[in-house]
């Protein structure tokens, strides 16, 4: 028994002070249910043969497709009750590292259910649905214990509003060292102050690639009239030393932006997904039943 | 000429106002420092417009491109008087009364000022996939358009009975069967497709498993599993309340509706023995393992047409008793009968399969024996052609030997007695009424006699005649000749029968079906030792250890695999229907 164990045990709701993965929350417990939820499933498959093909009915299809059932709707009130932070019923830790333990399980259940027969119908197409949603969840995981790492370092104790005020605070000094350039080289400046390019479609953030980005257009056209402007040569340099570090600036920006998408982008197929497989797997239940 | 020019700068409530004279015969305006009026905003042009002295006042002109607005009009150059409004990029520039000494003033104003540089990059900035409440929309348009396509319209195909019947000649509607096939739990079988576009020929009601009514339909006269009233107790319960779909299923694929698992017979015939004795049958374990020997059914007693159920692959084989004497192995003699101008025999000489080619047709005199064994007498000792004995007619073949002879005696054969020929007096007309006709003459009798029973004793003898492959129905079943052959002249109808009944059987295992068909590659031998068999009636039909040699089990990977339903069969027509109609469980 560990200690915050025994602290629970004593109604004394203590949290563990150092930092617990959700992963390995109560040293793997709900990884070790849902070993034996697996295990109990495969025993259950393979020990309980129906007459002919295994499918999902008899009674061991029957038990293996009402437990995924089950868990599916369980899983999905997690959703559900993770909004409610007020609520008392078992720490947010604990329930999402069932969630995912006992989303993982589902995967096995579910498939044993099918007895690996798959067809043009909804059926089937619940079955994928469910494996999209546990695709992307695992997508989560990995995106939950990969990308904040990254973005810190990225990031490199700056946050956003600190990026961004210093990408203000160049535009403005960009106003004042160009002024005496040429017009077609400020207008490429004022373009590239216009119009920053952070953010914008969900593909921009989830790919990092501006291929617009006025920046790099201003740095292409500043590179392109190096010669020729010595009377200007101490704005020119000026000018193309801020625009670096703008662009620096702005691919450190990008990049956590990028690692903030993929952060939450799962979540735009998690969740719809698993609002049409709760449609679906009404339709399959029924459709089973009603005929 | 000189300009007083004022730049205004608002902070909130408060104005400020910076003076300052230019010098210059012609004052430009723009963003570079060569400028006599500086615009310091990059959104104006290095050089976009020149002020010039003009009688009585200043013009305006313009430089570049960028557009200059004068009291709300684009010009490209202008006289310009006190009240006037010039607007310049992001600039407004009034013209002032002019002061003493100088030849115009302008008081100029950043009239558009750039925003707060963060405000503007923040408002930018667009960071995070949510917009508008998207997961939210996309999840709730995922959920209806499932529940509409896959659950809504469904029911409303099934409930509103909107599927074509199959039996009708109409084309199946698509999008109702396409609706339907999203139910569809999987491929059908092959027999069932024509009329799976009709979901209700078997699911007859909502909720409700498919009735065996709904199979009846077309398989009304599907044979029964066991004698109907055979008292079963427990078993006999569970094998009446089996529906049909305990057994077939539907939607598994194209192979078949039936369930070839050996496990469906054997939950029952696992312990048969025990639970339902009645059944007279043995316990079953599985195949190869667990499958008792071979049983075949041989007749016991031809006369009395008993049969009886022997165990095959013992040492000495089983014995039939068919009631013929016949030694497979003496007729597949190596080097056939060369004296007799006989080729060696082979199986097929007098196995001949049936049409199906499963079995074979059943061995008759006719048409197996004959050729090789004729029924004739005037080979043997007799000096006259075409005698022949009738096969299959006891009184035949004595009648046969006797009117043989009495025909000879009338045609005045050589040892014959005399007057016979002699034609007869008292001769009518056909047909014409008389008295019973004149008893032969006591010598021709005698004579007829005598040589009748002389070539009876031959045509019934072991040898050559009829107790060469048959017996009799005498003691230890010989043809008593002597004793029949005292009495039977001259031949009767009351004669009683002296050759033993003869009872072959076609199938020696009823209770399992063998296609031939399905084993043409094999040579007989590999299964039949034919050569082998010297003793009358030893059983040819092998036993399970010959089957095992290349059968295997339900899973077998080297073996051909073999489930209980590839030799036997559950439905067996014999035994009555399966099902009545108002038996039917719903």
């Amino acid at each position: 028994m560990s200690v915050s164990d025994r602290f629970t045990a004593a109604g004394l709701d203590i949290r563990p002070t150092r930092h617990e993965s959700f992963l390995a929350y109560n040293r793997f417990r709900f990884l070790r249910w849902a070993t034996v939820l697996v295990l109990l499933s495969i025993a259950l498959y393979l020990g309980v043969r129906p007459y002919g093909q295994p499918y999902g009915g008899g009674w061991a299809g029957y038990t293996l497709g009402t437990v995924g059932a089950l868990l599916i709707l369980w899983l999905t009130w997690f959703g559900y009750r993770k909004r409610t932070y007020n609520s008392n019923s078992g720490r947010l830790a604990a329930r999402l590292s069932a969630h995912v333990y006992l989303g993982l399980a589902l995967f096995f259940v579910a498939t044993l259910h099918t007895g690996f027969h798959f067809g043009w119908n909804i059926h089937t197409f619940a079955y994928a649905l469910m494996c999209i949603v546990i695709a992307s969840g695992i997508f989560g995981i990995f995106a939950y214990a990969h990308y904040p790492r990254q973005m810190t370092e990225n990031r490199e104790s700056m946050t956003t509003a600190q990026m961004l005020g210093r990408i203000a605070g160049i535009d403005d000094e960009l106003r004042n060292v160009v002024m005496p350039l040429d017009d077609t080289t400020v207008a490429a400046i004022e373009r590239c102050i216009e119009t920053n390019e952070i953010g914008g479609s969900a593909w921009r953030q989830l790919s990092g690639r501006y291929p617009r980005c006025t920046t790099a257009a201003a740095i292409a056209h500043m590179e392109a009239i190096a010669e020729g402007h010595t009377i200007v040569q101490e704005a020119w340099r000026q000018t193309l030393v801020k625009l670096s570090e703008k662009a620096a600036l702005l691919a450190r920006i990008r990049r956590d932006i990028r690692f903030k998408a993929m952060m939450e982008a799962w979540l735009f197929l998690h969740i719809p997904l698993t609002f049409a497989l709760l449609a679906a797997l009404t339709a399959h239940i029924i459709a089973i039943f009603f005929m | 000429m000189e300009v007083e020019v004022t730049f205004l700068t608002r902070r909130g409530a408060a104005v400020m106002r910076r003076s300052q004279r230019a010098s210059a015969p012609r004052i430009g305006l723009g963003r570079g420092t060569d400028n006599q009026v500086p615009l310091a905003d990059i959104r104006v042009g290095l050089h976009v417009a020149t002020l010039s002295p003009r009688a009585g006042g200043m013009s305006i002109e313009k430089l570049g491109a960028a557009s200059l607005l004068v009291n709300g009009h684009s010009v490209e150059n202008a006289s310009i008087a006190p009240g006037d409004e010039i607007l310049l990029g992001p600039y407004r520039i009034e013209v002032l009364e002019t002061p003493e000494g100088c030849d115009g003033a302008i008081q100029i104003e950043l009239a558009q000022p750039l925003g707060p540089a963060l405000e503007r990059v923040t408002a930018g900035a667009r960071i995070g996939l949510e917009r508008g409440g998207g997961k939210r929309i996309y999840a709730w348009t995922g959920f209806l358009l499932v529940a509409v396509i896959a659950l809504g319209a469904p029911l409303v195909i099934f409930g509103g009975k909107l599927m074509p019947p199959w039996h009708r000649d109409n084309a199946a509607p698509a999008v109702p069967v396409a609706i339907g096939q999203i139910w569809d739990t999987g491929e059908f079988s092959n027999a069932h497709r024509f009329f799976a576009a009709d979901c209700a020929t078997c699911h007859q009601g909502a909720f409700q498993r498919v009735a065996d009514n709904a199979c009846l339909a077309c398989h009304a006269k599907v044979g029964d599993h066991v004698e109907h009233g055979m008292p079963l107790g427990a078993v006999g319960e569970r094998l009446s309340s089996l529906r049909c779909i305990s057994c077939h299923t539907e939607h598994r694929g194209i192979q078949g509706s039936v369930i070839h698992t050996a496990g469906l017979c054997l939950d029952c015939h696992r312990n048969l023995a025990e639970t339902a004795p009645a059944a007279g049958v043995k316990d079953i374990g599985g195949f190869p393992a667990g499958h008792p020997q071979f049983r075949a059914t041989v007749v016991a007693d031809a006369a009395g047409k008993t049969t009886a159920r022997v165990e095959l692959g013992t040492n000495p084989p089983p014995l039939d008793h068919p009631g013929l004497k016949f030694s497979h192995a003496a007729h597949l003699k190596a080097g056939g009968f060369p004296a007799l101008g006989y080729k060696e025999m082979v199986c097929a000489d007098c196995h001949v399969p049936e049409s199906s080619g499963q079995s074979f047709l059943p061995i008759t005199y006719k048409n197996q024996c004959e050729r090789c064994h004729e029924l004739t007498f005037d080979k043997v000792a007799l000096p006259w052609p075409g005698a022949k004995v009738p096969h299959g007619d006891d009184i035949g073949i004595i009648a046969a030997v006797w009117n043989y002879y009495a025909g000879l005696a009338l045609q005045g054969a050589r040892d014959a007695p005399r007057g016979l020929a002699e034609p007869l007096a008292d001769r009518r007309g056909v047909g014409s009424p008389g008295g019973p006709p004149a008893a032969p003459p006591a010598e021709a009798v005698a004579w007829v006699t005598d040589k009748s029973k002389t070539a009876l004793g031959i045509v019934l003898d072991d040898k050559r005649g009829c107790a060469y492959c048959h017996f009799g129905n005498g003691a230890n079943g010989i043809i008593d000749s002597a004793k029949l052959l005292a009495s039977a002249l001259p031949p009767r109808g009351d004669q009683p029968r002296f050759i033993a009944p003869v009872e072959l059987r076609t199938r020696f295992l009823p209770q399992a079906r063998f296609d031939h068909t399905q084993h043409r590659g094999m040579q007989c031998t590999d299964c039949h030792a034919s050569r082998e068999a010297q003793i009358s009636g030893e059983i040819l039909i092998p036993g399970i250890e010959t089957c095992v040699k290349c059968h295997g089990t339900e899973n077998a990977e080297l073996r051909a695999q073999s489930t209980c339903i590839t030799c036997h069969v559950f439905h067996r027509s014999e035994r009555g229907p399966m099902r009545m109609s108002q038996e039917t469980r719903q």
